[in-house]
C-alpha cells in the first residue's frame, strides 16, 4: 500500500512524472466516453441513423472553405508581400466572401473595409504604440 | 489626489476605450466579453501594466453590461449572464418600452457593479493575507479546487467537459519543464519553436476567436435578426428614476447574489442571474407580472450580473484563481505583463491593486453615462454587420499574436491551428473554456504537485495530512464537484423536459 502512495522521485525525470499522469487520465476518461457512445448506440438499436454529422445541414461551402483558404494564405502572403499589401488584400477578399455577393457596392464596401482597417491597425500598431508588424 | 497617483491619464482613457469596445463587443451577438479582451490582449503588450488594467477592466465591464442590449432588443442574450434579462426586458421592448427598459437595466447594472467593488475591495485582500501562508501543498489543491471550475462550466458531458480540461492541461505542458530543464512532447522537427511550449495569446485567440469566425462562415455569416423596433412608444414609456422606488431590496440582494454566486469558480453568471430573478420573483409582491415586462425582474437580473464583475475578481485577486472563462483570461494579461497574481499580488502590488479597484470604479460610472445617455446609438450596434467585423478580427488576432513575442512567425501559425482545434472542438464536442481554464492552470497545476512531492519524499499521502487547510479545500473541492454533477443532472433534465 506504501508503495502505490509514493512517487519515485529522481531528478532525471520530474519532467515526466505529472505528463505520465495527465496522459493515463485522458485514456482512461477517453476510453469512457467511446465506451458510453457505443453503449448507447446498442441500446437503441441499428434501426437508429447515426445522428451526427460534421457540418450542419445547409453549410455554407464557399464561406468555410474560402475563409479558411484566405487564412492559411495570410501568413504566406505576410512573408513575401509585407503587412500592408497582403492584409488589405486579405480583408478585400474575406469581406467580400461573407458579403457573397459581387455587386458595386459589395465591392465598394470590401475596399472600404479594407483600406480603413488596415490602414488604422497599421497606425495605431506600428506607429502609436510601436508593436512589431509582420 | 490619489487617483490620478495611481492611473495615469493615458489608463483613464484607455479605460473609457474599453468600455465602449466592450459595449459594442456585449451588444453584438456572438461576440462576448471574453473575446473582446482576447483580442485586445496584444495591445496590452505595449503598454505598461497601469494602463492595461485600465483598458482590461474596462472591456471587461462594458463586454458585461452591453450583453443587455440585444437581450433587451432582439431576445438573445449578448452574454450568458444576460440570461434573465430577456424574460422582462423583451416584453418591455414588445410593449415599445425598450428604451426604458434599456435605461432600466443599465442603471442596475452600475449599482450591482458598484456594491460588488466594495465588496471586492473589502473581502479579496481578507482572503489573501489568509492564503499568504499556503504551502505548495495547499497551492497544488486551491488550483485543483479552481480546475473544478471545469465541471461545472461543462455543457452537455460533464465526462466531456473534464476532458477537454485535462486536455488543455496535457497541451500547457509540452514544451521545457524548468525544475530540470528537460523538454518533453514537442513532436519531432519543432523542438526550437516550442522550447518553451505554446503562447499563451495565440492559444487563446485562435480558440475563441478564428473558431468562432469560421462557425459563422459555416452558417453563411447570417445577419441577426432584423426588426423595426419603436424603442419608445408614448409618455408612459419614458424611463424614470421612480422606478427603482421600493426596488432599494431587489437591487441590494441581486448584487450581493451576483458577488458571491461570482467568487465561486465556474459557477457563472447565468446562475447569478437565474438566482437573484427567482429571489426577486420569490419576494415580489406581483410575481404573476415577472415574464410579461415587469422591471423589477430587469432589476434583479442586471444587478447580479454586474455583481458578478467584482465577484469573480476575489478568487482570481486573492487565490490567482478565475471565477469565470472571462478572468481566466485576465489571468493571461497579467502572465503577460509578468505578474503572478495569487495570495501575494495584494501586499507586493499595492499600486496596482488601487489601480485595479480605481478601474472598476471609472468603468462602472462610464458605463452609465455612456449607455444611458447615448443608448438610441448603442442600440443600433446590434445591426452591425458581421461581414464587416470577422475580417477587422482576423486581423487584429494576427497582428497581436506576431508582435507577442516580438515578431514569431510561428506564433502566427499556432494562432492558425488552434483556430482550427477550436473549430473542430466545438464540432466533435470537446468544451473550449474547459480546455482553455486547464491550458491556463495545467503548468502551475504539475509546478506545485512536484513540489510538494519533492519536500515529501514522493508521500502522496502528503495532499490530506497536511493540516486543516488542506481538509477544507477537499471539502470544497468535493462540494464543487457534487455540485457540478447535480447541476448537470438538473439541467440535463430540462433539456429532456424541453425536447419532449
Amino acid at each position: 500500500m506504501e508503495d502505490l502512495l509514493t512517487v519515485e522521485l529522481s531528478f532525471s525525470e520530474y519532467h515526466l512524472i505529472f505528463p505520465r499522469i495527465v496522459i493515463t487520465i485522458l485514456l482512461i476518461l477517453g476510453a469512457i466516453i467511446v465506451f458510453r457512445y457505443f453503449y448507447k448506440r446498442m441500446k437503441l438499436g441499428s434501426s437508429k441513423k447515426r445522428d451526427f454529422s460534421f457540418f450542419i445541414a445547409t453549410y455554407d461551402k464557399t464561406k468555410l472553405f474560402g475563409s479558411a483558404i484566405l487564412l492559411f494564405l495570410y501568413p504566406f502572403m505576410m512573408e513575401r508581400l509585407g503587412f500592408l499589401i497582403s492584409t488589405i488584400g486579405l480583408m478585400f477578399f474575406m469581406t467580400l466572401l461573407f458579403i457573397g455577393k459581387i455587386k458595386k457596392t459589395a465591392l465598394f464596401t470590401s475596399l472600404t473595409n479594407a483600406l480603413a482597417t488596415t490602414f488604422v491597425i497599421w497606425y495605431v500598431f506600428g506607429q502609436l504604440f510601436d508593436i512589431t508588424l509582420p | 489626489m490619489e487617483l490620478i497617483g495611481v492611473l495615469s491619464p493615458m489608463s483613464i482613457l484607455l479605460c473609457f476605450l474599453g468600455v465602449l469596445i466592450g459595449i459594442i463587443f456585449g451588444s453584438i451577438p456572438g461576440m462576448t466579453a471574453t473575446m473582446a479582451i482576447a483580442i485586445f490582449l496584444p495591445i496590452t503588450y505595449a503598454l505598461d501594466m497601469i494602463d492595461s488594467i485600465g483598458l482590461l477592466i474596462g472591456l471587461y465591464v462594458g463586454g458585461i453590461s452591453g450583453g443587455l442590449v440585444p437581450a433587451i432588443l432582439l431576445n438573445i442574450p449578448g452574454t450568458p449572464s444576460s440570461l434573465c434579462t430577456t424574460f422582462d426586458g423583451y416584453p418591455m421592448t414588445q410593449n415599445g418600452q425598450g428604451e426604458k427598459a434599456l435605461k432600466v437595466g443599465i442603471t442596475a447594472s452600475l449599482i450591482g457593479g458598484l456594491l460588488s467593488l466594495t465588496i471586492l475591495y473589502f473581502f479579496a485582500p481578507l482572503l489573501a493575507s489568509v492564503a499568504i501562508d499556503f504551502s505548495s501543498v495547499e497551492k497544488f489543491l486551491i488550483i485543483i479546487f479552481a480546475l473544478t471550475i471545469i465541471a461545472s462550466i461543462s455543457k452537455g458531458s460533464l465526462l466531456v467537459g473534464i476532458f477537454s480540461g485535462i486536455l488543455g492541461v496535457f497541451v500547457s505542458l509540452i514544451g521545457t519543464f524548468a525544475d530540470n530543464n528537460e523538454m518533453r512532447l514537442i513532436p519531432p522537427g519543432l523542438e526550437e519553436q516550442l522550447v518553451y511550449g505554446f503562447s499563451l495569446l495565440p492559444v487563446l485567440i485562435g480558440l475563441f476567436a478564428i473558431g468562432q469566425m469560421l462557425i459563422e462562415a459555416e452558417e453563411g455569416m447570417k445577419p441577426a435578426t432584423h426588426q423595426n423596433i419603436d424603442l419608445n412608444k408614448g409618455e408612459k414609456s419614458r424611463f424614470k428614476f421612480r422606478v427603482f422606488k421600493n426596488q432599494m431590496v431587489n437591487l441590494f440582494r441581486s448584487s450581493v447574489l451576483g458577488t458571491f454566486i461570482g467568487i465561486l469558480p465556474g459557477v457563472g453568471g447565468s446562475a447569478a442571474s437565474i438566482t437573484a430573478y427567482s429571489q426577486a420573483k420569490s419576494f415580489s409582491k406581483k410575481p404573476s407580472n415577472f415574464g410579461k415586462g415587469e422591471p423589477e425582474g430587469l432589476i434583479a437580473s442586471e444587478s447580479a450580473n454586474n455583481g458578478l464583475t467584482g465577484g469573480a475578481l476575489i478568487p482570481l485577486l486573492s487565490l490567482g484563481i478565475p471565477g469565470d472563462s472571462t478572468t481566466a483570461i485576465l489571468i493571461g494579461a497579467f502572465l503577460l505583463q509578468g505578474i503572478e497574481v495569487g495570495p501575494l499580488f495584494i501586499p507586493t502590488n499595492p499600486d496596482l491593486w488601487s489601480g485595479i479597484v480605481y478601474a472598476l470604479i471609472i468603468a462602472n460610472i462610464v458605463m452609465f453615462a455612456m449607455m444611458f445617455f447615448s443608448i438610441r446609438y448603442f442600440a443600433k450596434i446590434v445591426y452591425i454587420p458581421k461581414y464587416i467585423i470577422f475580417p477587422i478580427i482576423i486581423v487584429m488576432c494576427t497582428v497581436g499574436s506576431y508582435a507577442i513575442n516580438n515578431g514569431v512567425m510561428f506564433d502566427v501559425w499556432t494562432l492558425l491551428l488552434f483556430g482550427l482545434a477550436g473549430y473542430i472542438f466545438m464540432k466533435i464536442g470537446i468544451q473550449i473554456p474547459p480546455f482553455l481554464i486547464g491550458f491556463i492552470l495545467g503548468a502551475q497545476c504539475e509546478k506545485y504537485f512536484i513540489d510538494s512531492l519533492k519536500g515529501n519524499g514522493g508521500d502522496l499521502t502528503v495532499f490530506f495530512t497536511n493540516g486543516p487547510v488542506a481538509l477544507v479545500l477537499w471539502i470544497l473541492i468535493i462540494g464543487a464537484f457534487v455540485y457540478a454533477i447535480l447541476d448537470n443532472r438538473s439541467a440535463k433534465r430540462n433539456d429532456a423536459r424541453d425536447a419532449s
